[in-house]
């Protein structure tokens, strides 16, 4: 048999696998979708949060399950792309009949699926950020992270106790950087702030000091960076090759060691907002958030020997919401959504969470610290 | 139309309308929702198999015209007019009747644009952008043409994610059905899923009958004859520039309307449709289909997009794509669906029986 035709049997076969493997698990089990961006441009987000998803689930069904029942999770990797996270949310909704879905990663295929789990009557956790996810408010839809305007509201307050007023903004050209470029113009005149110069550069780009002249021409105050790639490393270091010597702050996108030590001694005194997962070690035993956040952080590390990220806290947080919901009201649809709306006081790695039928998000401003690099580490930020 | 159309026209139709009675009769109407939308990815790949395969030019910026249709409807039919109703061009369009009112997911009622006037638009503006970049790269050959349509693309990707008015890296979202005549809609109520999976089989039916009578016909035959030899078409007096400008605006015009449908049936678009390895699995199918083979370019688009919108590739999707493109390339360039391969296919089974009824023999 020539090779030609070992190919053509074989590609013959590959489809015949592909159709076969689509089997059908059965039995005693709360079906958990999750449309995560597990490769592609968002990966950073999706990939941790696939990771901790699967891990809790897996955890939980160790232990016994929830109310009897244990939880299959059924994670597809929409690459970011939202024509993909459609297709998958009507599949698992319509098809897989799943109970809830967790994510996706990105605002943008959020809020495309928006409407599709309002319409199919799908409990949705996004763990995206943006607020137009909740707000207007949909009865099914609820998201994790914290908001933006609440990362760019800590920064102009610590700028507003050290007397800056003028600043000059530098964003990447993605999701995160635009849509957070978009809250810092936004709120900055409610502080008091002018932003003399905004810029936005390419999230590939590997040095920013034509950006950061033009800051410097314009004698701001300070620099705002608002990304989540390495450039949040470059920004620093192209900062002292120019002598800027004014404040930098970055958004809760540095929540990441490695920018720290990318950035070495550039990056000392960087301050930027972040949930206190960074710094759990450093938190007051009574803190409320201390025991899940020291146990998510061993666990995750323990397991996939990578440093934990925020990111995948967002799906922490989605999952154990959901968890805590249907140990309150049971496997019901309706009575565990009603339950996460009425859920108050519940700890997360995000922060402690509130929601009400107004509120979908839960989180209020104090979820975020100000965090500052002291000697390598994260250290909390304080007031001088 | 031939009469040997036909047969596989039929063909086509009588499955298309057999699927529908099945899944309904098996209650698993959920299938047709990822068949409408390949369905509509198989349309751009259509136009592309006439470009490729019959006219012997490459496009690796096809995507981007898919992008042009989607992204033109959805920041028409999104612009609310009652918000601008001052405005002299609004009041023109609203005295016209172009505007429609829909009710979007939250129940409020919304006046915009009425699709139809997008879909118009869009046709117009991509034929208009696709003949102007046309006439200098279709000058081009070989590797050059690619890198200039691969340049096209780049350059439409980043205009959609940088620019404010197509919703940057998020896109945009919540579109309005596009009503048709006689209550058919093409949106993506779950009601109106058997009504969307005939739109959009219609589409491509009535695609594939235009494609063939172009193929047939003596502009066709001039397009084949650019493929074997531009300089003896050029000889014979086949006016090659023109034949070429105008394949390649008739193919950018499919993916743009296949663009204006699934933008609706979504209710949404977002960068992704515009990046460059869309354009590159367009390729890749229609390289597998068997390039100046319209028929299994329909087959391969149709169940290649189907299983990827379903996620059947998982984590590997751009490698299957990739993959594909480099075996079919290296050991097929004639396509995986020619008649060849189903004689080896069929020998090969012929002989498996054998061996298992000689094996039993003894």
């Amino acid at each position: 048999m020539s090779f030609k035709k070992i190919l053509v049997v074989f590609v013959c076969l590959a489809f015949l696998a592909v159709a076969v493997s689509c089997k059908k698990k059965s039995g005693e089990t709360i079906k958990i979708g999750a449309i995560f961006a597990v490769t592609g441009p968002a990966s950073f987000l999706g990939a941790p949060e696939a990771k901790t998803a699967q891990m809790i689930i897996d955890e939980i069904n160790s232990s016994g399950g929830v109310d009897g029942k244990s939880l299959e999770l059924i994670i597809k990797d929409s690459t970011g792309s939202p024509e993909k996270a459609i297709s998958f949310a009507k599949q698992l909704i319509e098809e897989n009949k799943v109970f809830a879905i967790i994510g996706p990663s990105t605002s943008g295929e959020t809020m495309k699926i928006k409407a599709i789990c309002e319409d199919g009557k799908t409990i949705l956790l996004s763990c995206a950020a943006a607020e137009d996810i909740v707000n207007p408010v949909a009865k099914y839809v609820f998201k994790t992270p914290q908001k933006d305007s609440y990362a760019a509201e800590k920064i102009f307050e610590v700028m507003k106790k050290k007397g800056i007023t003028t600043i000059g903004v530098v964003a990447s050209n993605d999701g995160f950087g635009l849509a957070g470029k978009k809250q810092l113009e936004t709120i900055a005149p409610k502080f008091g702030i002018t932003i003399l110069i905004g810029e936005v550069y390419d999230k590939k780009a590997t040095d920013l000091t034509g950006v950061l002249t033009k800051l410097k021409a314009n004698n701001v105050q300070a620099v705002v960076n608002w990304s989540i790639v390495p450039a949040q490393s470059i920004v620093p270091k192209n900062m002292k090759q120019l002598n800027m010597n004014v404040p930098l702050f970055q958004s809760h996108g540095f929540g990441n060691i490695k920018y720290a030590r990318e950035a070495g001694a550039a990056g000392e005194g960087i301050i930027f907002p972040c949930g206190r997962l960074l710094i759990v070690d450093t938190l007051p035993d009574n803190h409320p958030q201390k025991a899940v956040l020291a146990k998510y952080k061993k666990n995750y590390e323990g397991k996939y020997g990578e440093d934990v990220s925020t990111f995948g806290g967002h799906a922490y947080d989605a999952v154990m919401i959901l968890v805590e919901a249907i140990k309150k009201a049971g496997a019901d649809k309706e009575k565990v959504r009603d339950a996460i709306e009425s859920l108050k006081g519940f700890a997360g790695t995000g922060g402690i969470f509130n929601f009400s039928v107004q509120d979908h998000n839960g989180l209020a401003i104090d979820s975020f610290d100000m965090l500052t690099v002291k000697g390598g580490k994260f250290v909390k930020y304080e007031d001088k | 139309m031939r009469p040997s159309v036909y047969i596989p026209v039929a063909v086509l139709t009588a499955c298309i309308i057999a699927f529908q009675i099945i899944v309904s009769a098996l209650n698993r109407e959920f299938y047709l929702t990822q068949l409408t939308m390949s369905a509509y990815y198989s349309l751009v790949i259509l136009g592309l198999t006439v470009l490729m395969g019959y006219a012997g030019q490459i496009s690796l910026g096809h995507a981007a015209f898919f992008a042009m249709g989607g992204y033109t409807t959805a920041v028409l039919t999104t612009y609310n007019l009652a918000g601008a109703a001052g405005n002299p061009l609004v009041k023109l369009v609203v005295g016209l009747g172009l505007d429609t009112v829909s009710t979007n997911a939250y129940g409020a009622q919304t006046q915009h644009l009425s699709p139809w006037v997008s879909l118009v638009v869009a046709v117009c503006l991509t034929a208009a952008v696709a003949f102007l970049i046309g006439i200098p790269i279709l000058k081009l050959k070989g590797h050059y043409l690619a890198m200039a349509t691969l340049g096209f693309g780049i350059i439409v990707y980043r205009i959609v994610l940088g620019t404010r008015m197509f919703g940057e890296a998020d896109g945009i979202s919540d579109l309005p059905a596009f009503r048709l005549a006689g209550g058919l809609a093409v949106g993506g109520d779950p009601g109106l899923r058997v009504q969307n999976y005939y739109i959009a089989a219609f589409l491509l039916v009535a695609g594939v009958i235009l494609l063939t009578n172009l193929i047939d016909s003596r502009p066709g035959r001039a397009l084949r004859s650019i493929h074997g030899s531009e300089e003896a078409a050029n000889a014979m007096g086949v006016n090659t520039a023109r034949y070429k400008l105008s394949v390649f605006v008739l193919s950018a015009v499919f993916a743009c309307i296949a663009g204006v449908f699934l933008t609706h049936f979504n209710g949404g678009i977002g960068p992704s449709e515009a990046e460059v390895m869309k354009s590159v699995s367009y390729v890749a199918i229609v390289a597998v289909g068997g390039m100046a083979n319209l028929w299994g370019a329909l087959v391969m688009g149709v169940v290649l997009n189907y299983l990827s919108l379903r996620g059947y590739f998982g984590s590997y999707d751009e490698f299957v794509f990739g993959c594909i493109l480099i075996v079919i390339m290296l050991f097929m360039p004639e396509g995986l669906l020619i008649k060849e391969n189903f004689r080896i296919l069929a020998d090969t089974a012929v002989r498996i029986v054998n061996k298992c009824r000689a094996g039993k023999q003894e």
